[in-house]
């Protein structure tokens, strides 16, 4: 019985040992995770629901309208891309589960526009895309950390940073209102400090700093504030804050008829999110604000024009704003870098491509990008506008007057950068 | 009663052979998610002491977790703590915390408890936002480093994390049950069932439920430690209210007087969200049902475990089973 036994077990474990050989022997795919003969696969994690959700939501909708619009178009080479989502409710550990299930389980090719500093910060440590050379395209976030490609080399930035931002505020301020009191109102965290070492470098003076906890924001909140930015007389208030800030802050200016000449920050100026909170956009009216795309109305603009058809077929009943331009941007920038990758894509030659060409990739935005072999930043400034009666942002004297910079010691200054027509129908050549 | 005991402990350690064998045989998202699940074992079963077992209710544990976690993470970025240490200092941390909480607490009851713990959940993770040693809003990395190289090169980071997060909470468990069988638990236990009672037969009724909520709030902090681990960072964001409401879920799910069924609830956790994925997928539905199916299932899996088994699945069939003993004999 005993030596039956020992025989058995020797039996299974050459059978165990022969299997594990043979799976072990079949090469490797030949092609890229997440690349078959027909699909290219990218995957996005983004807040869904929850009051974060508010506004982003509609990103996914974007870039899954273009991608459709795209593959209907024949693809990337005869291959159609899809967009896996999915919702992290913008909680770090819903981040990593939903990064992970994508590259484990949906075995993505390539992240798209995750949202969130701490989510993409926490993936970073954690799934750590690096290690495993999975690119993260074109994050939606702010903050300039991300563009270090010593530390995220596989972590490309989009949105310009709001260091960026910060200093070209500054030089539109001591071009425009030299010698008035300006006011600034700022979240207290790192989106804060951020825009506070910009406004440094730019070398702007404040009669008054208000800072405020994030989730602290509120009309309550808003009404103490509007005291301190009236004690110091300030004639320019900047809102540097999110959305529902910028949302207390003008809805409670309106009842209190405060009217200082206000100044946005682009993360919370987006009208539609504003009016998403139940303020009119009346209240927007006349402040500055910043965009690096054109603006969502202006159908004379190529690029407007054709995205915003292929959303209202896509997503019908849908407002094409901010987000939505920005989502399908990114999805076309992407679409570029695919094609840019070779005839078959490899995870590799996909950031090679950014790297090498990137900074050329057509899209709607209308100041430079900036990747290179090693830079991984994305768009580098802003044009300047005026909020109209009903929330749209326009520029200043009808044509746009765009800023560039660094998020360093860098210079702010006019553009001349003329953005290259968009490709035929708006597809990747 | 010893023999009793040297029994569990041997369990345990079975317990510990068998996830060592399955985390070499499933694939590196199974292994992450088994790391999750240890993680939630160990809140859960936080909770358990508390108010299964104490009778105080606690909405407010995600921030009892934070504050491990961010002990644990100054620990590692200040002192450059060896990470056994920094999970000691977790526990400690959130053990002071849970004393103070709980020396407010011992005051109150029911609803004002709940009160006061919620309003702890919402405001003290956003504390970090004021101090910058604590990172902000990005969070500070929190890094255990890389499994010891003797493990073999093919050994994943995960693997290392579902390590230690399962051996945490084996350790935890098995602590815990000790402490329930002891003089202390059946003094929270006493103290549950009726406080008056409970005081006339000489027991402290004070001390014993700040010391309930010091060894809770010890546990949530090794908990918060560990899933910070998993996530290689900490940031208010990951301890937002909805954890703490998911973990008693969880512990409802499990039964709130059965430290042995915190693995239900913490399964539940993990898997309904890739069940409602899988079932979403199937059903080939819109966005906005995937997005909000998982709330859903959970908050229906709540609802029926409080009108069919209020006392959790385990406690459901022990009496079943006790009944049919009894119809039996």
């Amino acid at each position: 019985m005993k030596a039956m036994n020992r025989r058995k077990l020797i039996t299974v474990s050459a059978v165990i040992a022969a299997l594990s050989l043979a799976v072990t022997a079949v090469p490797a795919q030949a092609a890229e995770v997440g690349v078959s003969s027909r699909e290219i696969k990218l995957g996005m994690t983004l807040p869904m629901t929850g009051t974060a959700s508010l506004g982003y939501n509609k990103i996914p909708g974007a870039a899954k309208a273009y991608f459709e619009y795209l593959n209907a178009n024949g693809g990337i080479n005869g291959r159609k891309v899809t967009l896996v989502v999915k919702d992290d409710r913008y909680v770090p550990t819903e981040a990593v589960a939903k990064t992970n299930e994508l590259i484990l389980k949906d075995k993505v090719m390539a992240l798209l526009a995750p949202l969130g500093t701490a989510n993409v910060k926490a993936v970073a440590a954690s799934v750590n895309p690096a290690r495993r050379g999975v690119p993260v395209l074109f994050v939606n976030t702010g903050f300039s950390g991300f563009a270090d490609a010593k530390k995220y080399p596989t972590t490309y930035t989009v949105l310009p940073s709001y260091i960026m931002e910060a200093k070209i505020m500054g030089q539109y301020i001591k071009d425009n209102f030299e010698g008035k009191k300006v006011g600034l109102l700022y979240q207290d965290d790192d989106f804060g400090s951020d825009a506070l070492a910009g406004f440094k470098t730019a070398g702007v003076n404040f009669a008054v700093k208000v800072p405020y906890a994030s989730g602290s924001q509120g009309a309550a909140a808003a009404a103490g504030w509007i005291t301190k930015f009236k004690a110091a007389e300030a004639d320019v208030v900047i809102l540097f804050g999110v959305s529902s800030a910028t949302s207390a802050m003008l809805g409670v200016a309106a009842q209190l008829k405060y009217a200082p000449q206000w100044m946005l920050g682009s993360v919370g100026g987006d009208a539609t999110t504003i009016k998403l909170t139940g303020v009119p956009a009346g209240v927007l009216y006349n402040a500055i604000g910043f965009s690096p795309v054109p603006a969502t109305t202006d159908m004379k603009d190529e690029y407007v024009k054709l995205f915003s058809d292929i959303y209202a077929k896509a997503v019908p009943g849908s407002t094409f704003d901010l987000n939505v331009l920005l989502g399908m941007n990114s999805a076309f920038m992407a679409a570029q870098a695919l094609k840019a990758a070779g005839q078959n894509p490899t995870r590799k030659s996909l950031m090679a491509a950014i790297d090498s060409k990137g900074s050329k990739f057509a899209n709607s935005a209308l100041v430079p990008l900036g990747y290179s072999k090693t830079s991984h930043v994305g768009l580098t400034g802003y044009w300047v506008g005026k909020y109209s009666p009903t929330g749209d942002l326009s520029p200043i004297g009808g044509s746009y007057v765009t800023y560039t910079t660094d998020s360093g010691a860098g210079a702010v200054v006019k553009s001349t950068y003329v953005r290259p027509a968009m490709p035929a129908k708006g597809l990747p050549n | 009663m010893h023999k009793k005991q040297s029994r569990d402990l041997l369990l345990f350690i079975l317990g510990g052979v068998v996830l060592y064998f399955l985390s070499g045989m499933v694939d590196e998202l199974r292994v992450y998610q088994g790391a999750s699940i240890a993680v939630y074992v160990i809140a859960i079963s936080s909770i358990i002491l508390l108010t299964g077992y104490s009778g105080q209710v606690s909405l407010g544990h995600g921030a009892l977790m934070a504050v491990g976690a961010y002990a644990a993470a100054v620990a590692r970025i200040e002192l450059q703590a060896p990470i056994i240490l920094c999970f000691a200092i977790a526990v400690l941390a959130a053990a002071i915390g849970g004393a103070l909480l709980g020396a407010a607490a011992a005051r109150l009851s029911g609803p004002y408890l709940a009160g006061t713990t919620l309003a702890l959940a919402i405001g003290l993770p956003s504390l970090a936002n004021q101090f910058s040693v604590l990172g902000g809003e990005q969070g500070l990395l929190f890094d255990v480093g890389f499994p010891p190289l003797s493990l073999g090169e093919e050994f994943t980071q995960y693997k290392w994390f579902f390590w230690i997060a399962a051996l945490a909470a084996l350790i935890s468990m098995w602590a815990v049950k000790n402490i329930l069988s002891s003089r202390y638990g059946r003094t929270w236990r006493a103290i549950r069932g009726n406080e008056v009672a409970a005081q006339l037969s000489g027991i402290n009724i004070a001390r014993s439920k700040i010391l309930a909520f010091t060894i809770s709030a010890g546990i949530a902090g090794l908990a918060g430690a560990l899933l910070s681990m998993t996530i290689g960072t900490v940031s208010p964001s990951a301890f937002p209210l909805a954890l703490s409401f998911s973990l008693l879920t969880g512990a409802v799910l499990s039964g709130i007087t059965t430290l042995g069924g915190a693995m239900i609830g913490a399964v539940v956790l993990v898997a309904i969200p890739e069940v409602a994925d899988a079932v979403a997928n199937r059903i080939g539905s819109s966005e906005r049902v995937t997005t909000n199916l998982p709330g859903f299932l959970v908050s229906a899996l709540l609802i029926l475990t409080v009108l069919f088994v209020p006392n959790g699945p385990v406690e459901q069939h022990r009496a079943r089973k006790a009944k049919k003993k009894n119809y039996l004999s």
